[in-house]
């Protein structure tokens, strides 16, 4: 290599360390910061611990755990809170970085907004509506609390209901909600839905029985088979007859 | 003679940087499309360690080691680079961010090229020289040795080392901006 070729390869090389010291934000930060840490675009170390990346710990000196949700990081009062409630004070660790992410580059591959409920304390993680707003159908209107019945924190949909505790949706009962629950009003139902069940034909039926108290269904009744009854007092039939059922 | 020339040298020239392009596109593609885009981040490691282990030709070509043979340390050199500038294409992916590391990538791109240029070279010198064949059998030489004879002289002939006064300081600046990038990211990335 010539000695000319060198002095302009290392005039070049220089040039580039000294732009990179000079401009760091362009040379080597992956993308711009969020619009509320642009003064920080050139000062790396104020989120960067040298050689141990973003430490949590500078993240906290400027926002204070305590105070996240209710006053800005300058101390003032948030007007339009993103959480109805404040939630990183119930939280198990301090771990930023688990949900947060800065530069542009970086945030494109992050999903925004994702928050891994394992990160809550224990009683926290059971207040779903400390910060999420129930559905406005009718389903869930009529529920308080308790969605990890059908829901998991994950993820919201899909929802797993287990209706074969309530009552066993069998080839003869594979039909659409409304056919029981009537305009899709989830705190009734009715077994008159359909032509097997009129009635008169089950009012006859548990009469001749001594049956009187026959309107709820389902406290008897959580399956087709018609020898699986549990009538709350009274010992279980369990006798089961092969093949298809028959009501009559 | 143009045909021979085009078959020979053009062709497989442009088929090697034609499917270093296509695959890296492939690549690229397969990863988003299968949610893998950080397998693609971490690619840039095993691309550099490819880079650097097939430096070791070089070694071998100034006998500084001489274990192997030297056409097998330069097939090792050919695959290696190809391999490793796949791997960190496919790291960079297609994403402007910060200067310097693209500025490392436009270094590798141009010295990919330089280096299959001087494969394309080599070739040419080869066969400049391969009519010396006879001179040395007439010499009772082995056909290893003149295989190794050859080699050496197409190496050294004056196209060869006017391609590696060009070649060898894009790999300098090369070497030099991917180091910029990685003391950079060792510097402020969290290992987690």
């Amino acid at each position: 290599m010539s000695k000319t070729l060198k002095i302009i390869l290392a005039i070049n090389l220089i040039a580039l360390a000294v732009l990179t010291f000079a401009y760091p934000h362009l040379m080597v930060g992956p993308g711009k910061l969020i619009a509320a840490h642009s003064k920080l675009e050139t000062d790396c170390f104020a989120c960067h611990a040298p050689f141990f990346g973003t430490a949590n710990e500078r993240c906290i000196a400027c926002h204070k755990p305590e105070e996240i949700g209710k006053l800005t990081s300058l101390g003032q009062a948030i007007s339009k809170p993103r959480s109805s409630t404040p939630f990183h004070q119930n939280l198990l660790k301090q771990d930023c970085l688990a949900c947060h992410s800065d530069h542009a580059g970086v945030k494109r591959f992050r999903v925004e907004g994702r928050f891994d409920h394992a990160l809550l304390q224990a009683d926290a993680r059971k207040q779903c509506q400390s910060c999420h707003k129930s559905p406005k159908d009718k389903l869930h209107q009529q529920i308080s609390g308790n969605c990890s019945q059908c829901h998991r924190q994950d993820k919201w949909i899909p929802a797993s209901f287990a209706h074969e505790k309530y009552f066993e949706l069998d080839r003869d009962h594979n039909v659409q909600c409304v056919t029981c629950h009537i305009r899709n009003d989830y705190s009734r139902y009715t077994c008159y839905g359909c032509h097997e069940h009129t009635q008169d034909k089950i009012r006859r039926e548990h009469i001749e029985e001594g049956i009187r108290d026959f309107e709820n269904c389902v406290e008897c009744h959580r399956n087709a088979d018609e020898h699986d009854i549990r009538m709350p007092g009274r010992e279980q039939k369990t006798g089961r007859r092969e093949g298809r059922r028959d009501d009559d | 003679m143009t045909n021979t020339l085009w078959r020979n040298h053009i062709l497989p020239f442009t088929l090697l940087v034609g499917l270093l392009a296509a695959a890296t596109l492939l690549g690229d593609y397969l990863l988003h499309r299968f949610d893998l885009v950080w397998v693609g981040r971490y690619l840039g490691i095993p691309g550099t360690l490819l880079i650097i282990g097939s430096l070791l030709y070089s070694l071998r070509k100034r006998k500084m080691i001489t274990a192997g043979n030297v056409k097998s340390w330069l097939s090792m050199h050919e695959i290696g680079t190809w391999l490793g500038s796949l791997m960190v294409l496919l790291h960079a992916g297609i994403h402007f961010n910060a200067i310097l590391p693209w500025l490392a990538t436009l270094a590798m791109g141009i010295n990919v090229i330089s280096g299959m240029v001087g494969k394309l070279l080599l070739a040419r010198s080869r066969e400049h020289v391969i009519g010396q064949r006879e001179h040395y059998q007439l010499r009772g030489m082995a056909k290893e040795e003149i295989e190794r004879a050859v080699f050496w002289d197409a190496v050294t002939l004056d196209a060869m080392s006017r391609w590696r006064k060009i070649h060898i300081p894009i790999f300098i600046a090369f070497a030099v901006l991917a180091l910029g990038h990685i003391i950079s990211i060792f510097l402020f990335w969290g290992w987690r």
